[in-house]
């Protein structure tokens, strides 16, 4: 059935390429017009369709009824106030950090070290919390996010300084710097930051003026998902109307070209990835600050990931990692609520995620022919 | 260090090394016919799952091993249709390949044993000692009181070997990792070889999943493989995808873990952590090593577009 609707698809893609420009590498053109901007959202919407079509056999094979089930999913995700409080929190870290990813992909880096740099920002933003308590909340949080910042920042420099210097590719070497990562939270639990005798690897609760503050009175919903719009917005205009991101669009589009305009690709690859880092420290800091209070063992999981899937469902381009981000918040809510109400088993949406993204990455293979992602 | 520490050792190392041995044999086949291995990680949860789950309800080994081959081809087949007919990016297909298989068997687990992740408890394989060579001094203990996946993981190292330098479809394989056009133009079909070796791939990744699951941990859990797949590939470049050498950088990498379990026993003042990380950072630390001397087969990436 998906190799039907694989085919259709590639017939679609092929007929609207057509109409296209047959030059995609040029700077200039990747400029979203509005017919390319209606491609690539129903692009995103195909994929959507198409991995929840095959996720509903799945259902049905398991015994569950699938159109119950995505209607419970649905309820979960917009019936309540508390839920939409809870999706929005959820995007937060995926927004943060799918908009550093989406540039990475778009100068041709592929950072997929979200996941270890969340979880080191969020220890530094824990550490700060627990060790300078006498600060007042207005410099405490922002201390806290800056650290997170940092820490993230150097953990992804750390990728970027071996390809940059030895060659190593960066897929490995955030891969591999991921697992370093979430193992250095338990660590850090297990040792001076832990809390004693609690049964689970955690922190103590940070000190009250150390949480997020509300964005909505009397919800869980904290200010985080602000800064995620800003970075979002402020990424959006440094990519598409600034030097830097010309650069950056140079150096993704043809080395030669870049070389040539004078663009040294290393800098530009190392500014990227210090970015996406820094951005991803941030989603670990909020993390940690508006939603757990305090560090929890495995508190990342899958975050670097998502935001991996975030970005591609975005086609790259910084402003639409905001709706595909709420998107994958809202689905973990609903997906939650069906596991509870229709005992479907909540990873479904890996699977949902997993074919998602394959989809994006055939449709987008097949239409800019020759660059890589 | 006494001698039975040592030996004992050793035949960790090899042990631990034999799942990253046999999935970076299949790694190394699909890398050297042009596509990226990314979703080896991916392939050896599914061959873990599909090894553990038919073991538990058939009671059968044999059964176990081929349906871990048979559930690892799955993902196989999903990257080989979108890297090859659709040439979608090969780094991103195999990630998003290895997030399908993580939530399809945490899915499955759950689904198949109504609703609750059943807690599995396997008999593990366990060693076969071979006649009179496992008496050796010092050698017989390591190396021939083994169990079965590791004697074939380390056997299959030769035909593979003999496969990629010396036969004409070995060679006709690694032209298309190296130059699709030129082998498109002497007649071979590109397409198709990358497809059959992302398959092969898949089947060796399985029976390196079905070695963790029924041989190594005797169980599953979510999530089990938990970067193996990707110390494997570290191994491929370690060993500059040359089955001999690659298995030198397994070893490697099992020693190196080995080693850690034994540390955990000696009470020295470091946390387990820590010692969990050692794989990582070595793996790390040997790929900067060896830095820019690594020659990628020189299509590798790159999707073959037929004029």
């Amino acid at each position: 059935m998906r190799d039907g609707a694989l085919r259709n698809k590639e017939e679609k893609d092929r007929t609207a390429a057509k109409d296209q420009p047959a030059d995609s590498v040029s700077v200039s053109d990747s400029r979203n017009g509005s017919s390319d901007f209606w491609q690539r959202l129903g692009l995103a919407i195909l994929a959507i369709g198409l991995s929840f079509a095959v996720s509903a056999i799945f259902i049905w094979l398991s015994g569950k009824n699938p159109l119950l089930a995505y209607w419970s999913m649905l309820g979960g995700a917009f019936g309540s106030i508390d839920s939409v409080a809870f999706a929005l929190n959820k995007s937060t870290p995926y927004v943060l950090a799918g908009v550093g990813v989406a540039l990475c992909f778009r100068a041709r880096v592929i950072n997929i070290g979200g996941e270890g740099q969340i979880a080191v920002g969020g220890i530094a933003a824990s550490w700060v919390a627990l060790n300078c308590s006498d600060l007042p909340g207005v410099c405490l949080i922002p201390l806290a996010i800056l650290a997170g910042s940092g820490a993230g920042a150097i953990w992804a420099a750390i990728p970027a300084a071996m390809r940059l210097a030895r060659g190593v590719h960066e897929v490995l070497g955030t891969l591999l710097m991921n697992f370093v990562g979430v193992l250095l939270v338990s660590e850090a639990l297990h040792g001076s930051m832990g809390e004693v005798g609690a049964g689970f690897p955690q922190s103590p609760l940070f000190p009250e003026q150390a949480w997020l503050p509300p964005l909505i009175p009397d919800t869980d919903l904290h200010i985080g998902i602000i800064l995620a719009v800003v970075a979002v917005v402020v990424c959006h205009f440094g990519f598409w109307h600034t030097p830097w991101g010309f650069r950056l669009r140079l150096i993704g589009s043809t080395d030669k070209a870049a070389a040539y305009a004078g663009v040294s690709a290393a800098r530009g690859v190392a500014g990227v990835m210090l970015l996406a880092g820094g951005l991803a420290g941030v989603a670990g800091a909020v993390e940690v600050l508006g939603v757990h209070y305090r560090l929890i063992q495995g508190f990342s999981q899958g975050f670097g990931f998502n935001a991996v899937a975030i970005a591609l469902l975005a086609s790259l381009n910084p402003v639409a990692v905001l709706p595909a981000g709420l998107f994958f918040g809202f689905l973990e809510a609903g997906a939650l609520a069906m596991q509870r109400e229709i005992g479907v088993p909540s990873s479904l949406i890996y699977v949902i995620q997993g074919l998602t993204m394959i989809f994006v990455l055939c449709a987008l293979g097949i239409s800019w022919r020759r660059q890589r992602v | 260090m006494n001698y039975a520490v040592l030996t004992e050792l050793l035949s960790a190392s090899i042990r631990i090394a034999t799942p990253l041995l046999l999935v970076a044999l299949g790694g190394v086949i699909s890398e050297l016919a042009g596509t990226f291995a990314v979703g080896v990680e991916g392939m050896m949860l599914m061959g873990a799952f599909g090894g553990a789950v038919t073991a538990l309800v058939t009671k059968n080994l044999v059964f176990g091993l081929v349906a871990s081959c048979i559930c690892a081809v799955l993902p196989a087949i999903i990257i080989a249709v979108a890297t090859v007919k659709f040439r979608a990016d090969q780094m991103v297909t195999g990630l998003a390949a290895n997030i399908f298989a993580l939530g399809f068997t945490s899915f499955l687990l759950r689904a198949l044993f109504g609703g609750k992740a059943p807690v599995m408890v396997l008999p593990t394989i366990g060693a076969i000692h071979i006649p009179w060579l496992s008496q050796l001094p010092i050698a017989g203990p390591i190396l021939f009181d083994e169990p079965l996946m590791t004697y074939l993981a380390f056997l299959l190292v030769i035909p593979v070997h003999w496969f990629l330098r010396h036969t004409q479809a070995g060679l006709t394989l690694r032209a298309v990792g190296e130059n699709p056009e030129a082998a498109f133009s002497v007649g071979a079909n590109p397409h198709r070889i990358r497809m059959m070796a992302i398959l092969a791939c898949g089947v060796f990744a399985g029976l390196g999943g079905a070695t963790l699951s029924l041989q190594e941990l005797g169980t599953f859990t979510d999530g089990m493989t938990n970067g193996r797949g990707f110390l494997a590939l570290a191994a491929i470049i370690v060993g500059r995808w040359m089955p001999f050498r690659l298995m030198w950088g397994c070893l490697l990498i099992g020693a190196a873990s080995a080693l850690a379990l034994n540390i955990q026993g000696w009470g020295l003042p470091v946390s387990s952590y820590v010692i969990q990380m050692t794989p990582y950072l070595i793996a790390l630390a040997v790929l900067c090593g060896i830095g820019r001397k690594a020659r990628m087969p020189a299509a590798i990436g790159k999707a073959f577009i037929r004029n």
